[in-house]
């Protein structure tokens, strides 16, 4: 135990034998917390931006480049805010990326690979690692939600594309299919056809960004912008999260749900229990 | 009653168990599920052909045959002004060679087709998982959904290892297999943001956790709860990431200058030449014997060309009902053709004699088969239009085949008193 680790432990009043309790039940709680975590961020990307990372031949310049950012940085922020107003832990971000590439890898080996077939090349997914790092890093030294969103939010749309394309370039070489150029990720997407899902459902360049240039850059900065507001939103709704002043523990909850109350089981009546609920405050 | 619940609950246990133990095997790929509606009257495939029902891996199957964009096509289905040319097979099980439509590579959606008008297909697919596949053409109609043709089980023989797809790009970079392409690089990077994530992690999880701090927190100790040192290790992670996303950028690109974006957009293919059709079928309407499950079509069918013609089929959602006494049109069967698509009692016409250049005749045609339930054929009890399409195809004394639509509104009948009298 490090002399932090004692002075933590000091500041909370805890005994050794309390101390020692408060240990097993971090484990329990990380693992549960880790489920949780992998499941939320991953089933809010799946309906929010599933489409537009599964499969190599979807992941053009301008939509994944825009949205993905986008969507993640919704529960990078929510999970920054409860781990950081409850305990001071900068990790909330970090967590959302490892559990979610942890999530993705084994949903595309299980289900794509192994259940459909398909090979994973075609199903590699993308990662927010280098945006959460900086979040979580800069949530740390600054200590402020503000900056963090301000420069951290900015930080986090424009390292996505960067991050991603040192190891997505390659997919993206010109090949010739049936006499026309393609890239090698349009063709991994045609030769290893998915039933039901048409060229056409994709969204690949729409719109008259082209007329910046490379359509990608603007997206990335876009993304960027956008991202500083989704942070300051998604922060407050975390820290909603960890005020559960609402969370009915008294008299009436109980009845609610056919408890006996300390009136019916001998006890004394609590006062005002009749007209009021008691709360949780964080 | 105590004991009972139990059982109940054990019970309802050990059959969630069995139930997830279970291999489930898809047997069809929803086709069935599709409305009749669409199936009757959108795009009616014919012609359509396999060359092999077996194949080791590697070796390729073609997929070759027609389909006909129904003109009364059903205003709850989008029209076909964006398609896709696919094929429906489970997973990677195959992998798409080539496809064309009317000759025209069709890699890319096409636009602007056009009803009544009629296209040819090609598929060239190529076996990758052993196994039999239920193998199908399919049209894919922005709004609509895909829309599935005939189907065939082809056979694939041989090892999924024995698979290989290789490619050389433009810039002379040779791929020997593409299902594993650059699998490691991005593996490897994937794993390295892992490893730094997991170590931030550790740095702050290795500590007294969530009871000591909150409570430190809650008394406003946050000098003890974020030290200085977590102040470098968390600058140092910063910079790790802005170094590593700016240095693999730069590398990627010096490595991969030439670099071309995904492929979109869509085709305009033209419809096949407009054969003529000198047989015309009009007021036809439809019953359909409950019972029975017989589908019983009343048409008029004018004759203006310049031979005389005879009914040989009626097709409709991918169902062939042929007119066995008919020798041309026995001839047009392919013996390859999926038996079970065939429907083994014909079409029973009447009257069944050649209808004369210029005549115009009142004809009573009868399918009967039991397909009409299995195929989920008869929900059309439940479509906003009651509606019924297909197409009858007519043959002269020379062999020569015409083709006609035929449709119209179709009642249920439940008892012998409800049919028509003929």
């Amino acid at each position: 135990m490090t002399k932090n680790d004692a002075a933590v432990l000091t500041a909370a009043e805890l005994s050794p034998q309390a101390a020692k309790w408060s240990r097993t039940f971090d484990y329990m709680i990380i693992v549960i917390a880790a489920f949780l975590v992998m499941s939320v961020t991953y089933l809010n990307f799946l309906l929010l931006a599933g489409d537009w990372d599964f499969f190599i031949d979807f992941k053009d310049r301008e939509y994944w480049v825009l949205i993905y950012p986008i969507v993640q940085i919704m529960m990078a922020a929510a999970f920054q805010a409860i781990f950081w107003n409850l305990f001071r832990l900068p990790i909330g971000a970090t967590a959302a990326a490892l559990l979610f590439t942890l999530g993705v890898w084994i949903e595309r080996y299980q289900s794509w690979g192994g259940l459909s077939y398909f090979p994973i090349t075609l199903v590699v997914p993308g990662t927010f690692f280098a945006g959460a790092l900086i979040l979580d890093g800069m949530l740390c030294i600054t200590r402020s939600f503000v900056v963090t969103g301000l420069f951290g939010g900015v930080l986090f749309g424009l390292t996505f594309y960067p991050s991603n394309w040192a190891f997505l370039a390659p997919y993206f070489q010109p090949v010739k299919l049936m006499d026309s150029v393609t890239s090698l990720a349009s063709l991994m997407g045609y030769t290893f056809a998915r039933t039901g899902t048409p060229e056409y459902v994709r969204l690949i360049e729409r719109g008259t960004l082209r007329t910046f240039g490379s359509p990608v850059w603007v997206s990335v900065f876009f993304s960027a912008f956008v991202c500083i507001f989704q942070y300051f939103f998604w922060w407050l709704v975390g820290t909603l999260a960890t005020k559960a002043t609402f969370i009915p523990v008294g008299y009436r909850f109980k009845q609610l749900y056919g408890m006996k109350d300390k009136v019916q089981s001998g006890g004394a009546k609590p006062v005002g229990a009749e007209i009021k609920t008691t709360g949780v405050v964080a | 009653m105590k004991f009972g619940f139990w059982r109940y609950r054990c019970l309802l246990l050990l059959l969630l168990v069995i139930s997830a133990l279970l291999p489930n095997y898809a047997m069809a790929l929803g086709e069935k599920a599709t409305e009749p509606y669409i199936r009757t009257r959108t795009v009616l495939w014919y012609d359509v052909q396999w060359s092999a029902d077996k194949i080791a891996v590697n070796d390729t199957i073609t997929v070759t045959g027609k389909f006909h964009l129904y003109t009364d096509w059903p205003d709850a289905a989008a029209r076909p002004e964006l398609t896709f040319l696919g094929e429906t097979a489970p997973g990677g099980s195959l992998t798409r060679v080539e496809s064309y439509i009317d000759g025209m590579p069709a890699q890319q959606s096409i636009r602007g087709m056009e009803l009544g008008r009629d296209y040819e297909f090609k598929l060239v697919l190529k076996g990758r998982v052993p196994g039999t596949w239920h193998i199908q053409p399919e049209l894919s109609v922005k709004g609509a959904g895909p829309i599935i043709g005939p189907g065939k089980w082809v056979e694939i023989t041989g090892s999924q290892a024995d698979y290989k797809i290789s490619v050389t790009t433009l810039t002379g970079i040779h791929i020997s297999d593409l299902q594993t392409y650059n699998i490691n690089r991005v593996q490897a990077w994937h794993l390295f943001w892992f490893l730094i994530g997991a170590v931030w992690l550790l740095w702050w999880l290795r500590r007294p956790l969530i009871i000591p701090r909150w409570l430190a927190a809650q008394k406003g100790r946050d000098e003890i709860l974020v030290t200085d040192t977590d102040d470098v290790v968390a600058a140092s992670v910063i910079v790790i990431a802005l170094v590593a996303t700016v240095a693999g950028y730069w590398y990627i690109t010096e490595a991969f200058p030439y670099t071309v974006p995904l492929t979109g957009g869509s085709n305009k293919v033209e419809a096949l030449v407009e054969a003529p059709h000198p047989v015309m079928i009009k007021d036809a309407r439809a019953e359909y014997d409950v019972p029975g499950r017989t589908l019983r079509l009343f048409a008029t069918v004018t004759n203006s060309g310049t031979h005389p013609v005879r009914i040989g089929e009626f097709t409709t959602a991918q169902l062939r009902f042929v007119n066995r006494d008919l020798p041309a049109e026995l001839k047009n069967i392919d013996p390859g053709y999926p038996k079970d698509l065939i429907a083994p009692t014909g079409l029973k016409i009447d009257p069944d004699t050649p209808i004369q250049p210029g005549e115009t005749r009142k004809v009573y045609m009868e399918a009967t088969d039991a397909a009409w339930e299995t195929e989920r054929l008869m929900s059309f009890l439940n479509d906003i239009d009651s509606r019924i399409g297909g197409l009858v195809f007519f043959f002269d004394e020379t062999g020569t085949r015409h083709m006609a639509e035929i449709g119209g509104p179709i009642v249920p009948v439940f008892t012998e008193q409800q049919m028509t009298k003929r």
